[in-house]
């Protein structure tokens, strides 16, 4: 569910960890990652402005729309001037971003956000967000949320490496409570958002609802039917918990008026799971107690005794195998071909085996040839 | 101290061993009496040396343990830290036995990763006792009822079976909520080196190149056995991150080094964040090749699959098993196994195991186990 993926956000990090860190992934198809973004950023200020998250504030680093974008968004989500001017601060990484524009200064109207003329160092860049995030409260124990608004556009001017080391390094900053950000997956080779992946402990993408038809078929199909991409998603999260284990959930995004929706999907298809299945065997080995159980079955010899089998009826030669049906109860497969034998009566608690000699009801071997009742 | 005079050896080795299991200089019981072995060694089948993982499971599923001079990779899953608990049991069983112990991660301060190390279960005597007892009865079962499947009970045998008694020497179990004493800790074969802000690897590579140089093979009259445990050495955060070719030079350079000398070397490494052809050219210089899985949790599908899924911790995927001196390869029965905590402290790894198939349609859901993310066909039994 979403809302896991916002407790964690609101939690932040324990004493000791790094903080948690959640990657937004989109694609061509569905592009609607910026939309969960807001929808984050919004329920994590009234989350802060309520003080029950970890974190006094949202540090947000906007390189792909303007500061005024998300100032006008929330004020549009229904937060006064106040909430906002306490509880967020802009790095403004889009007006100017490698510091063409001479005329473009520090303006001082609005304290809330903070110019940035060269993206390309990101130590500075480092540096810049630890400083707007000490500027909420004085105390030491105070953390905040930092927000980057599209990881793909930083990737532009900044090599991968730096990048990555930016985001490990706010994970482990003792300021930073959590992280988010956005990546698009498809102007990235895979490897960088495996990177990316790889140093978030969550990891939600959005894929198309619709599937694109098949074009170079000559199989148009009902394209009509693609808008729908741009209205729904599918939200996959995949979550790494403490325990070592992942948590997959799938849930539907739906773009309201201003807002986005999250409804859970009926039928959650076990397709995710099928990479993870490895290959199973049947369990051919006994455990202790089964093998104390066909130790004590009686096996139906002429002479018993000394354990050497004297002599093993002829006709007989499927009792090595059925025997074995009392003792172990998970050898699902084989106890289906074992009805073949119908002299022999197994009790399933205590192994014994009961058998009627067939001998014992035929007569003696005659001289019979049973080809002379065939009808030729 | 059954070492050679002749031979300058830098191993210091800490006086009370007696909490630990002592390693056994009883030249009688190995095969071959001519080399002293080192602790923790074993000559296996075909003249190879073994040293334990730490885990016996493995190490029986291995045919032995980890060769001598080999190089061990093991591809991480970035959901969950299982290759850690891999290399703690490697390392640990490696300072058990007083083994020079070279150990290189991502981290400011590598060291503390020393302080998650487990200390081995104190074995008691009526364990091993017991052990021989069974086996014998084993043996007279076999012949009173013919059983078809008998040949897929139990792991072939290849190691010598005189050294039954050395065999719970050479691999302990660790728990893994005891730490390792400090003392063990604190001898000098221990180094630790940091890759996070290295930006290059020369310096990991001169560190590697002494500590061989001084486990070098000299005629085989002592083998002192050596371990290099290097932690995600790909990972994202170190600086030399980018820099592939570079990084493929030092593990052939690395394996070259590692194959000429008494040394064990286990390197862990994310393949999510390479690319495939780069990710091939590592798998391909591993001799023993493994890769960790996690486990989805609150699976119902998987749960009903599998017997014991609560408590697995993860799944271990043997890919490619090494081989001195031999041509014929390590075909295993099962490659996969999954992970698991015994009482929550020592580490097993078991079979897959299916549960029982309710109803009539047994619906199989048997897919290969690829460790890149791409799709399995379902095989039909």
């Amino acid at each position: 569910m979403a809302e896991a993926v916002l407790r964690s956000l609101r939690d932040g990090c324990l004493e000791g960890e790094h903080a948690p860190a959640l990657s937004l992934q989109d694609s061509l198809l569905s592009p609607l990652a910026s939309h969960a973004l807001h929808h984050f950023l919004t329920s994590l200020l009234s989350l802060v402005a309520n003080g029950k998250s970890q974190s006094r504030g949202i540090v947000l680093v906007a390189f792909d729309r303007s500061p005024s974008f998300y100032l006008d968004l929330f004020k549009r989500a229904g937060f006064d001037t106040s909430t906002v001017d306490k509880g967020t601060r802009i790095l403004d990484c889009y007006t100017d971003p490698v510091g063409w524009n001479d005329a473009v200064h520090q303006s001082g109207q609005n304290s809330l956000i903070t110019l940035v003329k060269n993206v390309k160092d990101v130590d500075k860049l480092l540096c810049s967000i630890v400083d707007l995030a000490k500027e909420f409260g004085g105390e030491e124990k105070e953390r905040v949320v930092v927000a980057i608004d599209s990881v793909s556009h930083m990737l532009r001017h900044a090599p991968l490496s730096s990048v990555l080391r930016l985001l490990s390094n706010l994970r482990c900053h003792e300021k930073i409570s959590s992280l988010f950000w956005l990546i698009h997956t498809d102007l990235h080779e895979p490897k960088v958002v495996g990177s990316f992946e790889y140093i978030s402990t969550m990891v939600a993408s959005l894929e198309p609802i619709v599937q694109l038809p098949d074009y170079a078929n000559g199989n148009s199909g009902n394209i009509t039917s693609l808008e729908e991409n741009y209205s729904k998603a599918k939200f996959n999260v995949r979550l790494k918990r403490r325990n070592g284990r992942v948590k997959l959930f799938c849930e539907e995004l739906l773009i309201e008026q201003d807002s986005v929706k999250f409804s859970s999907v009926p039928s959650i298809s076990s397709v995710v799971t099928q990479n993870l299945i490895p290959k199973v065997q049947f369990n051919l080995q006994l455990s202790d107690k089964e093998r104390m159980d066909r130790a004590n079955v009686v096996l139906p010899f002429e002479h018993q005794g000394d354990g050497r089998n004297i002599e093993i009826y002829d006709g007989r030669r499927s009792l090595g195998e059925s025997e074995k049906d009392p003792s172990s109860t998970k050898t699902g497969g084989l106890s289906g071909q074992n009805k073949l034998s119908n002299n022999n009566n197994n009790q399933s608690e205590r192994g014994e085996i009961h058998y009627i000699r067939d001998s014992d009801d035929e007569q003696a071997d005659s001289d019979e040839d049973p080809d002379d009742d065939l009808d030729i | 101290m059954a070492t050679g005079a002749g031979q300058p050896l830098k191993t210091t080795r800490p006086s009370s061993f007696s909490r630990a299991s002592s390693p056994s200089f009883s030249p009688s019981s190995s095969s071959s009496a001519s080399p002293s072995l080192a602790p923790g060694v074993r000559i296996g089948a075909n003249g190879a040396a073994f040293v334990s993982s730490g885990i016996p499971d493995l190490d029986r599923i291995l045919g032995g343990g980890f060769l001598v001079g080999s190089v061990v990779m093991v591809m991480e899953d970035g959901n969950a830290p299982h290759h850690l608990l891999l290399l703690r049991n490697f390392m640990s069983q490696g300072i058990v036995h007083g083994q020079s112990v070279l150990f290189a991660g991502p981290t400011t301060e590598p060291r503390f990763f020393l302080g998650t190390l487990p200390s081995p279960v104190v074995q008691k005597e009526g364990v091993k006792i017991m052990h021989d007892t069974s086996d014998v009865q084993d043996k007279e079962k076999g012949l009173r009822i013919a059983w078809q499947y008998k040949k897929y009970f139990g792991e072939q045998n290849t190691v010598d079976s005189h050294n039954r008694d050395k065999k719970q020497e050479f691999s302990s179990d660790f728990d893994l909520r005891k730490p390792l004493e400090r003392h063990l800790l604190n001898s000098q074969n221990i180094e630790c080196i940091s890759t996070l802000d290295a930006i290059d690897l020369t310096k990991l590579q001169n560190h590697c190149s002494t500590f061989v140089s001084k486990l070098s093979r000299k005629d085989a009259v002592n083998l002192n056995a050596g371990r290099i445990a290097i932690q995600s050495l790909c990972a994202p955060q170190c600086g030399y991150f980018e820099k592939d070719w570079d990084i493929l030079s030092f593990i052939r350079s690395l394996r070259a080094m590692v194959r000429s000398s008494n040394a064990v070397a286990v390197i862990t490494f994310p393949a999510s964040v390479l690319s495939n052809s780069i990710s091939k050219r590592w798998q391909h210089l591993a001799d023993t090749l493994l890769s960790v899985r996690a486990i989805p949790d609150e699976d119902k599908d998987l749960a009903k699959l599998l017997t014991g899924y609560q408590d697995m911790v993860g799944f271990l995927h043997v890919h490619k098993v090494a081989q001195f001196n031999s041509q014929v390869p390590v075909i295993l029965d099962a490659s996969t196994f999954s992970l698991k905590l015994q009482k929550r402290r020592s580490l097993v790894l078991e079979r897959l195991n299916q549960a029982p198939v309710e109803g009539s349609s047994g619906v199989s859901y048997g897919t290969s186990g690829s460790c890149s993310s791409s799709t399995g066909s379902p095989l039909d039994f």
